[in-house]
């Protein structure tokens, strides 16, 4: 739905066409990561990359690539624990960087007596609760709400890969393929790779794949840094599986 | 000061269990490097090696100076290594981490101590002048294997080196600029490698060359092997960790010498183009003073 | 040419009248510092060592990364799993020919600290005390030759006399070859622990290995050798280290006995039983 060219490409402090901003009468203007208010009419972008609007739900933001993760609440990602603290793990999200607290009791089901005991190096698949520049993040491994799971809490086995943000990102889209143009996961559990494999995307740039078979491990690992490292297409990606599969087979 | 990170316990656990299935997690081989390239600078004596996404500097420059009073009819010859956390925010200017150290040292006794570059030849009035030809290695960014990136490049800058022609007339010593006359190469001897063998595996019994900066943190031993392509040995270095066979030690110096045949012709190989791309329109083209602009 | 490769051939002795698979005169002691945790003195020839170990204890200040420690690193994050062996080598100044004074930063030294510690944590079992520290302190009082070799002995005898639990002795000893490295020689013979001038003169190396067995836990050369002479240095090194083995152990044995024979200690006492015959 969105052409080439009502996505263009922007750099820090370009003015943006007032034509693309998305005009509408009961819903405010939201503005996402990458763009910067003004008051009282200047909208302007903070990081280079390409700028995306979408006029029925009256929101734009900038979609851009970095090497440094910077915690966003309702960001799922993958985090090591550094080490356990009394009421707290503290868990690692990228090296280098504070750490990010998760309540001990925050995982399905746990209660003081039956917590699952994390050991320092373990890696964990949790959601960002609180992040703002002014205190450490917080992460949950269950809902606050409904106390479930739905899929995170402590990996066990299998590998952890680093890939860039922007790729993460696109993994984690609804429509990977059309959005993203990222189908190398599909590819390698459908019919060209064949393989059975489950994976878990951090937004800050990890990806957990996890299986039985060592060797699909790595196939699936490699085949997600030639994606991301070399900016493949989706026809490139076809071919990439196509190779991987034959080579190690 | 910012610690070094840790791969989580997962990553440890699969790259041990991959290896016993004698899978590594880029595809290579046991004794398969990862791609190594060569690039010289405009200047002579700079070399960029990189090894995967290991890369290294190396750069080499030569000053006259006095000689050390123990040693009149010898030049002198540095090797200095930067970690700069520029590679990583564990290393710090100025603070040797125990990588730096045994970088330098293993440096120092492959190239240095085994007199690959003729210090003798040097000298140019004993005991008072003499040239100091000096090589500074920067890290610029580190996946595994220092050690081998390091010393390739320290070999490539020394045999790229041309340092400045001299002559010496009734004890008057003339230094000619480049612009005067043609500088002069080294007078190098023999051109040594280091190749690192990774071990794994509670008996150290899993081997391996080139390690990644994954493999290196749950490696269990190294031993760093230098030796050039006629089969000798410069230097052996397994400072400790889990005992290893010493039979398995004896077939990995005997690999080594292979790696070091081919990394000797791949050199003499970059070399050969180098200097054929720089002879472009014959010797004279470059001795003329003009500029193509 | 000091070895006199000339005479060598002749009748087969070295310069101090050994023969090529002779070990010089091995003399040590365990126990020789009451205060401490754990010390011994060695000499292997006129190379003399001293070494101190007080251990495990608490961890200095956190000094991660420092040059001459072992261990302290295993299990993931934040806190080590291992006790970590921190080493410090002082070489006394009139220890040489030539007298000579080291500084603290001086690179060999912490080369051969980070060789020490590393082949000392390979046998200690350093997973029994997490979150501690072992502290070796070795001095050198003279040199002639071995000096890593006589060092990693030196500090093996102080950890079994400081009790440390460990998996068996680390024993050290040099090997070296009468080729120099040009030549091609296929009568060259293997000569085992080299003295000062052996080793100026001629190619050798360092080999520690874990008790009776062939698995090499340290593996030093610092000079050029054919890679065929190699295969014939390692195995006499190799069985060198066995025979010092055998005489650190016979020590160890020989001070145990006479502290029972003296009534310092009761036959029986201790986690293991001595068996003193």
């Amino acid at each position: 739905m969105a052409t080439a060219n009502s996505r263009p490409t922007v750099l820090p402090g370009d003015e943006i066409d007032p034509s693309l901003i998305p005009q509408s009468k009961n819903k405010p203007l939201r503005l996402g990561p990458g763009l910067r208010h003004i008051p009282p009419n200047t909208i302007l972008p903070t990081v280079a990359g390409q700028l995306i609007t979408l006029p029925h739900k009256s929101s734009m933001w900038v979609e851009y690539n970095s090497n440094r993760y910077t915690p966003t609440a309702s960001d799922l990602i993958i985090g090591t624990i550094l080490r356990s603290g009394p009421d707290f793990y503290y868990v690692s999200l990228s090296p280098y960087t504070a750490s990010a607290t998760l309540p001990h009791l925050s995982f399905e089901g746990a209660t003081k007596k039956t917590r699952p005991q994390l050991v320092p190096g373990s890696l964990v698949y949790a959601r960002v609760t609180l992040a703002n520049k002014h205190m450490d993040p917080e992460l949950e491994c269950a809902s606050a709400s409904t106390g479930k799971a739905d899929g995170l809490g402590p990996l066990t086995g299998g590998m952890v890969f680093d890939v860039s943000l922007g790729f993460a990102r696109r993994l984690l889209m609804g429509r990977s393929r059309q959005e993203g143009k990222v189908e190398v996961l599909e590819l390698l559990g459908g019919d060209e790779g064949k393989l059975s494999f489950e994976t878990a995307v951090g937004r800050n740039g990890k990806v957990w794949v996890g299986s039985e078979n060592t060797k699909t491990v790595v196939i699936v690992g490699r085949a997600l840094k030639e994606t991301d490292e070399k900016g493949l297409g989706v026809e490139a990606q076809r071919k990439l599986v196509r190779r991987l599969v034959k080579e190690t087979r | 000061m910012p610690r070094e990170v840790e791969p989580s316990l997962n990553e440890k656990q699969f790259v041990l269990q991959a290896l016993q299935e004698n899978l590594r997690l880029d595809g290579r081989e046991i004794d398969q490097y990862r791609p190594l390239e060569l690039t010289f600078g405009d200047q002579y004596g700079v070399a960029d090696v990189t090894l995967g996404k290991t890369r290294v500097l190396a750069k080499a420059s030569a000053e006259v100076t006095v000689p050390y009073t123990d040693r009149p009819l010898d030049g002198i010859f540095t090797i200095a290594t930067e970690l700069s956390p520029m590679t990583s925010p564990a290393f710090e200017l100025n603070r040797p981490t125990e990588t730096e150290v045994l970088l330098s040292r293993l440096l120092e006794k492959t190239v240095r101590r085994s007199n690959a570059l003729d210090t003798e030849s040097l000298c140019l009035i004993a005991g008072q002048k003499c040239w100091s030809v000096r090589v500074d290695v920067h890290v610029l960014s580190h996946d595994g294997n220092l050690i081998d990136a390091a010393c390739f490049a320290v070999v490539a800058a020394l045999r790229h080196f041309r340092k400045p022609d001299t002559s010496m007339e009734g004890g008057v010593l003339t230094v000619y600029t480049p612009a005067e006359r043609e500088p002069v190469p080294l007078s190098w001897l023999h051109s040594p490698f280091c190749i690192t063998w990774s071990f794994f595996g509670d008996q150290g019994e899993i081997a391996l060359l080139d390690a990644t900066w994954v493999e290196e943190q749950i490696r269990v031993a190294s031993c760093t092997i230098s030796l050039n392509r006629h089969g000798e040995i410069c230097q052996i270095a397994k400072l400790g960790g889990t005992p290893v066979d010493a039979v398995a030690l004896l077939q990995c110096s005997g690999v080594a010498l292979t790696k070091a045949k081919e990394f000797s012709t791949y050199l003499d190989g970059k070399l050969a183009e180098d200097t054929k791309k720089r002879n472009k329109g014959g010797l004279l083209a470059e001795l003329s003073a003009e500029n193509d602009r | 040419m000091p070895l006199d490769t000339s005479t060598y051939n002749l009748a087969l002795l070295r310069v101090d009248g050994r023969r090529w698979n002779e070990l010089r005169r091995i003399n040590a002691q365990i126990r020789t510092q009451a205060a401490a945790d754990g010390s011994s003195y060695l000499e292997m020839g006129h190379t003399k060592v001293m070494c101190v170990v007080t251990g495990p204890s608490e961890p200095g200040p956190r000094r991660g990364g420092v040059v001459g420690s072992a261990g302290g690193a295993g299990g993931g994050g934040g806190q080590s799993k291992d006790a970590e062996v921190v080493v410090n080598i002082v070489i006394a100044g009139f220890s040489s020919v030539d007298r000579k004074r080291r500084g603290r930063g001086d690179k060999r030294t912490l080369e051969m600290q980070s060789t020490v510690a590393n082949a000392l944590a390979a046998s200690l079992h350093i997973h029994l005390f997490p979150h501690s520290q072992i502290n070796v302190s070795l001095h050198v009082l003279s040199q002639d030759g071995s000096l890593l070799a006589a060092l990693i002995n030196a500090a093996t005898l102080a950890c079994v006399d400081a009790g440390i639990p460990m998996t068996d002795y680390v024993a050290a000893c040099t090997a070296g070859s009468t080729s120099t490295y040009a030549a091609n020689d296929e009568s060259a013979d293997p000569l085992l622990d080299m003295n000062h001038q052996e080793e100026q003169e001629l190619p050798g190396l360092t080999v520690a290995t874990m008790g009776d067995s062939d698995r090499v836990v340290a593996l030093v050369c610092e000079s050029r050798v054919q890679i065929s002479r190699l295969e014939g240095m390692l195995v006499v090194g190799v069985d060198g280290c066995k025979q010092v083995r055998e005489i650190l152990d016979r020590v160890v044995r020989e001070k145990g006995r006479r502290m029972i024979d003296e009534g310092t200690v009761e036959k029986g006492t201790g986690l293991n039983d001595m068996d003193v015959d």
